[in-house]
């Protein structure tokens, strides 16, 4: 049973319901108050109390209304997702994945293209290094003729001029050695001169200073 | 010595109706579904051509999870096109169990028979007519009779693939999925119920610091909670796809 409580403070009046207390102690409440539709009630005069509440049905047991409100949800997110929200984002996802796929194969394209490029290239610098090499072969073999010829006229020149060289003193050797023997065979008539006191024979003084010469000098 | 006094399980479960044929479980079931269409609503609307990264991140994230973490592994290739479905399907069961941790909210529609049975019931209509679509009669054949074992044995195999394909799968996604939550949901309210009760002993207050070691289980199960929560709406979606992939190509 509920007990209207009238508070006065001032010129405001406050009220409050209050569950009153049965004879036997337990606390009387409304039955909408129970969580769940009370399964039996009181005998006529009897307060209505917490007992009286029902325990609810089994928590196995599914309930009609959150069947049906689950069920609805779900079959309007799945339609949705299927004819709307899917399709959207996977149309833009394949749009984005296509074009990422056409960036690699242009990626691929253009390194094929540079890798031909740098084959050429190659093939090309090949090429040019064996032409410089054989223009560079051909000049070193005319160098090298060149070098010999003038080399071989070097030698001619100084053969030949060693030859007139070695005329010369040839030439200066003999008459040194004439002029030698001519001196030797001057002082050795003077000392004998000076030491017999005659004149010896120039002939024979001739021919034992040119013999004394040729016997050599050691 | 303290009392703990654990409430009756329908306490912990439900709620009077927020207006009449709408409970928290129908709020949570709506909400999921609301949620999970403003995600991929809000997700479709961002410019697709640039890297994505937000909340088109992330619906990416979870539609490439479907293909190649479920679909490509139990279906193949042409499972794709169950990708809509299996999408709606984890997203909505996963939005569903979460809000077990969610302060306020702190229940899984998921712990109330309803929605598992529901969805099991439908995984169940959905892989069964695949079967016939694909297979005509002939699915019964391939589900009933294995091919490869004994004639003689097909008196033991027959009854057990009928009971186990047309009987046990719509009862063990339901039981797996409503169990599991239910358990963590009751796990967090011992913990969370154990707690306080430990900070407002009275009768003995050196148990007053005792509580925070229920607190910090509660605090670890609550993680546990998000794990279990990705991870049954996984469970669920795998199977689906499973069986969906089996009923469409029993070579599989």
């Amino acid at each position: 049973m509920l007990t209207a409580v009238v508070i006065r403070s001032g010129e405001a009046l406050r009220v409050h319901f209050v569950t009153s207390e049965s004879d036997s102690g337990e606390h009387e409440m409304n039955p909408a108050d129970c969580a769940f539709e009370p399964e039996t009630y009181p005998p006529e005069g009897e307060a209505f109390t917490v007992e009286f509440c029902g325990t609810g049905p089994s928590p196995i047991i599914p309930e009609m209304k959150e069947l049906a409100w689950g069920a609805g949800s779900f079959i309007v997110f799945a339609l949705l997702m299927r004819f709307f929200l899917f399709p959207r984002l996977k149309k833009g996802m394949d749009s984005r994945y296509t074009s990422i796929r056409e960036g690699h194969e242009n990626a691929d394209a253009t390194r094929s293209s540079a890798r031909s490029e740098v084959a050429q290239y190659e093939a090309a610098l090949v090429a040019a290094k064996a032409e410089a090499s054989k223009v560079i072969d051909a000049a070193r073999a005319t160098l090298e003729g060149e070098r010999q010829t003038a080399i071989t006229a070097a030698n001619a020149r100084i053969a030949t001029e060693r030859e007139a060289a070695m005329s010369a003193a040839d030439a200066a050797r003999t008459a040194g050695r004439s002029q030698v023997e001519s001196a030797v065979v001057d002082v050795v008539n003077s000392a004998v001169e000076v030491a017999t006191g005659k004149r010896p024979d120039g002939s024979a003084v001739s021919r034992a200073v040119a013999e004394a010469m040729s016997a050599g000098v050691r | 010595m303290i009392a703990l006094e654990f409430p009756p399980i329908n306490e912990i479960l439900r709620w009077k109706d927020l207006f009449p044929t709408f409970n928290k479980i129908a709020l949570i079931a709506v909400a999921a579904a609301l949620i999970g269409t403003l995600i991929f609503l809000l997700a479709g609307s961002k410019d697709a051509k640039v890297a994505p990264k937000g909340i088109r991140n992330f619906a990416e994230s979870i539609v490439e999870f479907i293909e190649n973490g479920i679909i490509m592994q139990t279906m193949g290739r042409e499972g794709l096109a169950w990708t809509p479905f299996l999408l709606s399907l984890f997203s909505f069961i996963y939005l569903c169990n979460v809000p077990g941790i969610i302060p306020f909210l702190q229940m899984p529609a998921t712990a109330r028979m309803a929605l598992p049975l529901f969805l099991s019931l439908l995984v169940w209509v959905v892989f069964i007519v695949t079967g016939f679509k694909h297979q005509g009669l002939g699915y019964i054949k391939s589900s009933l009779f294995p091919p490869g074992v004994p004639k003689a044995l097909y008196i033991l195999v027959t009854p057990i693939e009928f009971i186990s394909t047309f009987l046990v799968r719509p009862f063990s996604l339901t039981v797996r999925l409503f169990a599991n939550m239910l358990a963590g949901h009751i796990l967090l309210v011992t913990f969370g119920l154990l707690s306080e009760a430990l900070f407002q002993a009275k009768g003995n207050p050196a148990l007053i610091p005792v509580g925070v070691l229920p607190l910090f289980m509660l605090i670890f199960l609550t993680g546990f909670e998000v794990l279990v929560a990705f991870l049954q709406a996984y469970i669920f979606t795998i199977l689906t796809a499973v069986y969906i992939g089996g009923a469409a190509h029993p070579e599989h």
